[in-house]
């Protein structure tokens, strides 16, 4: 016995010295991240509904709890995981009245998820729907919960206007950034534009990339692993007559968009200003969901892992400079992963405006062909709460397509934030 | 690319023969050379793959094996016992010689190339030892007082020789020194210092000492040593100007560095291999023409050396790696815990649009 106590120690002893070299270097980079551990926080689907034109398109007559009562349909039937295993679902969407929780909760139920799956509903702007999918993987790596799901929806058709934002007091009027606040997107994003040298040219072109890579991609049916099909009421405006339609693309994106026929567009909040109709996002309505659980949980239910959620970061900035939210988003991200920029293969910024986002590439100096490859929210739109969570499903499809590995989807906030959160596609 | 499966023993070192262009030896080790058996595979390539044309069964795991340079069926091996093992494989079972003086395990062994009688070896017991092969005794130890995991002869001086340890130094030793409290040791080389600042540059960043885990003497550029470790970067010194820092700093890897090889054909080029699961080929920037377009400096970079390919066929940690001396030049041997020893052509990584192998 004596002899085996001597090697059980000598083992130890050699398990350390190999656990130095390797703690040493810390667990960063690439190849760390790429690493498949049982308490990753796994994405086993991903998709969303089709993103349609606020006020003219496919669910310009549809509620939004109707909207995402069809993703969560679809996300069961996709996944076939059981829906009394999921225990909680995150909903992020900014205009709906009273944070949307009461129909959200009904909308689940709706869908087939037992009285038991919690559902709540959040609010962090532009950035809700990514949010949704943080809280909710967080709430699984802390041990909370083991299966979720993180969600967004919006219609900015029937829920955008101008009771989104309460009155100020005059506490508030009285402290300058406070004030801040309240200032119209488009009035700020003018002024930043303007402050920080974006051209009117080279927004547009930027614009017209955007647009041309969505055409490119949805003629492609690139975008058709990501979308729900789903069958909707809808009234025609010439005949008024109500009929059923099948919503399965995105009715935004328009084909022969080039920066010229951009340049003839008139700017839309000064005479001398840049932005207009078509060179920031469109209003729109659509939904997303992700089924998030421990790589543990996913093996043990038979789940297929299609990529895993790694880290986020947020950061307010100045409120007036709302749009440079993901060049400061993203930087903490990556130092948090231990990446360099260069090792993400795809980068997802919402487009709110040409203009911040052109900023945002250029600040981070960011390869232009690893930015929105199958375009933005200025082609395909930008319903508030959706966003965040459309752009994981967007991102890991495309990964997966093009056999890459490591992606971010990071977007401004309003009233001045920057959310950014890394994916692994597997 | 060819392979060979080490069934239930986890690589640790592999070393083409250098009397024969189709032999190759695998150290290995079970249980990941954390307790258990160890077993010295003797493999021939043949029209019909890599044969397992001998294997020698030890009593503890295997951490490196070296040919003898004088004897071409004979094979040394180093031993997590502390012992030092030589077989002839031309016969079975049983070491025909064994030494046993390390307390701790034997990390390396290095036979002489020059001196053809004479090996050393290092281990963790922080010394390095100097044997000759008839005698029971070895001829001469020299302490470093850390952790030793590489020690190796000059292969243009035979009685010259380096060591890297954890504590982050590279040691030369000359034998022909008086013996004095100094042990024979003559240089101590920080591996960590910075390359010294250039004229008109900020100065190079500083790094943490860290332990070093492998290195190996250019076979052409007298003086030139390579050296690599925990801290993840390549680094080539002179040991001619022992002030001067690294020559070349070649970061990349993103895991320690378990295993550097020169290659006997070119100057400029080495190999290694890696807990990161890859190999990678990179010239040091030594050679005229050499330098390419470099997209992405590293800050930590120096010396315009960079990584020209890597292997990606690993799945666990590459411990070893070894350019083969004959026929064309570029085949190499790389063995690892994933049971696995892969023998491949470097040209094929270096082939550019192919880095990903």
């Amino acid at each position: 016995m004596a002899n085996q106590t001597g090697r059980n120690s000598s083992a130890q002893n050699r398990l350390a010295q190999v656990g130095e070299h390797l703690q040493s270097s810390g667990p960063k980079g690439k190849s760390a991240l790429l690493e498949k551990h049982a308490d990753d926080i796994v994405v086993t689907a991903a998709l969303r509904s089709a993103i349609t034109r606020g006020r003219k398109g496919g669910f310009k007559d549809t509620m939004p709890a109707d909207i995402l009562t069809g993703v969560f349909k679809s996300l069961i039937e996709r996944s076939k995981i059981d829906p009394s295993l999921v225990e909680d679902i995150a909903v992020g969407t900014v205009l709906a009245p009273g944070g949307g929780a009461t129909e959200f909760r009904a909308a689940a139920i709706a869908a087939g998820f037992p009285v038991s799956a919690a559902v709540k509903s959040l609010n962090r702007q532009c950035s809700s729907g990514l949010q949704a999918c943080v809280d909710v993987a967080n709430a699984i790596k802390a041990g909370m919960i083991d299966v979720g799901i993180g969600a967004g929806v919006e219609s900015m058709t029937l829920q955008y206007g101008p009771t989104a934002v309460t009155e100020f007091s005059d506490a508030l009027e009285e402290v300058e950034e406070s004030a801040n606040c309240k200032v119209p997107m488009g009035v700020l994003s003018e002024d930043m534009a303007k402050d920080k040298g974006i051209s009117r040219a080279s927004q547009d072109e930027f614009a017209a990339h955007s647009f041309q890579k969505a055409v490119k991609a949805q003629k492609a049916g690139l975008f058709k692993e990501e979308i729900a099909p789903l069958t909707v009421k809808w009234t025609d405006p010439k005949t008024e007559e109500e009929k059923e339609i099948v919503v399965d693309k995105d009715d935004g994106i328009r084909e022969g968009i080039t920066p010229e026929s951009l340049g003839k567009i008139k700017a839309a909040f000064a005479a001398d200003g840049t932005i207009h109709a078509g060179n920031a996002s469109q209003v729109s309505d659509g939904a997303a969901a992700v089924l998030l659980m421990k790589r543990s949980t996913a093996q043990k239910l038979g789940q297929p892992i299609i990529g895993k959620f790694v880290n986020a970061s947020v950061v307010g900035v100045p409120p007036l400079l709302m749009g440079v939210g993901p060049a400061a988003a993203i930087p903490p991200v990556l130092a948090k992963t231990g990446l360099d920029k260069n090792d993400v293969d795809i980068y997802e910024i919402n487009e709110a405006f040409a203009s911040q986002c052109l900023f945002c590439i250029n600040e981070l100096g960011l390869d232009q062909a690893k930015i929105n490859p199958k375009g933005g929210a200025i082609a395909f739109g930008h319903p508030l709460g959706c966003t965040g969570a459309r752009q994981v499903s967007t991102l890991l499809n495309e990964l997966r397509r093009t056999k890459q590995s490591i992606g971010v989807t990071s977007m401004c906030v309003g009233t001045g934030m920057g959310m950014a959160a890394v994916w692994v596609a597997e | 690319m060819l392979e060979f499966r080490t069934q239930g023993f986890n690589g640790y070192s592999v070393k083409y023969s250098p009397f024969f262009d189709s032999r190759i030896a695998v150290a290995s080790a079970a249980n990941f050379g954390l307790v258990g058996n160890g077993r010295l595979y003797i493999l021939g390539l043949t029209p019909n793959g890599i044969v397992a044309e001998k294997w020698f069964d030890t009593q503890d795991c295997l951490y490196d094996t070296t040919w003898s340079e004088a004897h071409e069926n004979q094979i040394l091996a180093a031993s997590g016992d502390g012992s030092i093992k030589l077989y002839d494989i031309s016969l079975d079972q049983f070491p025909i010689q064994s030494w046993s003086e390390h307390a701790r395990e034997v990390f390396s062994v290095h036979w002489n190339l020059i001196a053809k009688d004479t090996f050393l070896s290092s281990s963790w017991d922080g010394t390095v030892k100097i044997w000759r092969p008839e005698l029971p005794n070895s001829v001469t130890t020299l302490p470093t007082h850390s952790c030793t995991y590489s020690a190796q002869f000059s292969p243009h001086s035979p009685s010259v020789l380096s060591a890297v340890s954890s504590d982050s130094h590279l040691r030369i030793f000359d034998l022909r020194t008086p013996a004095s409290a100094s042990n024979h040791l003559t240089l101590k080389i920080p591996i960590h210092a910075p390359p010294r600042p250039k004229m008109g540059q900020p100065s190079p960043m500083g790094v943490p000492p860290s332990e070093a885990l492998t290195h190996d003497w250019n076979k052409y550029r007298d003086g030139i040593i390579a050296t690599a470790g925990v801290d993840r970067t390549v680094r080539t010194f002179d040991v001619r100007a022992p002030g001067a820092g690294p020559m070349a700093v070649l970061p990349g890897h993103e895991y320690a560095v378990r295993k550097l090889t020169w290659s006997p054909h070119l100057s400029d080029v080495l190999l290694s291999a890696s807990y990161d699961m890859t190999c990678r080929v990179w010239t040091d920037g030594s050679a005229i023409g050499a330098q390419g377009p470099n997209e992405t400096p590293d800050p930590m970079a120096y010396g315009g050396g960079r990584e020209m390919g890597r292997l990606n066929r690993h799945t666990e940690f590459v411990t070893g790696v070894d350019w083969c001396l004959f026929g064309a030049e570029g085949w190499a041997a790389s063995c690892g815990w994933d049971e696995r020893l892969l023998v491949w052509d470097v040209r094929q990584i270096m082939a550019p649009g192919v880095q990903k192998f």
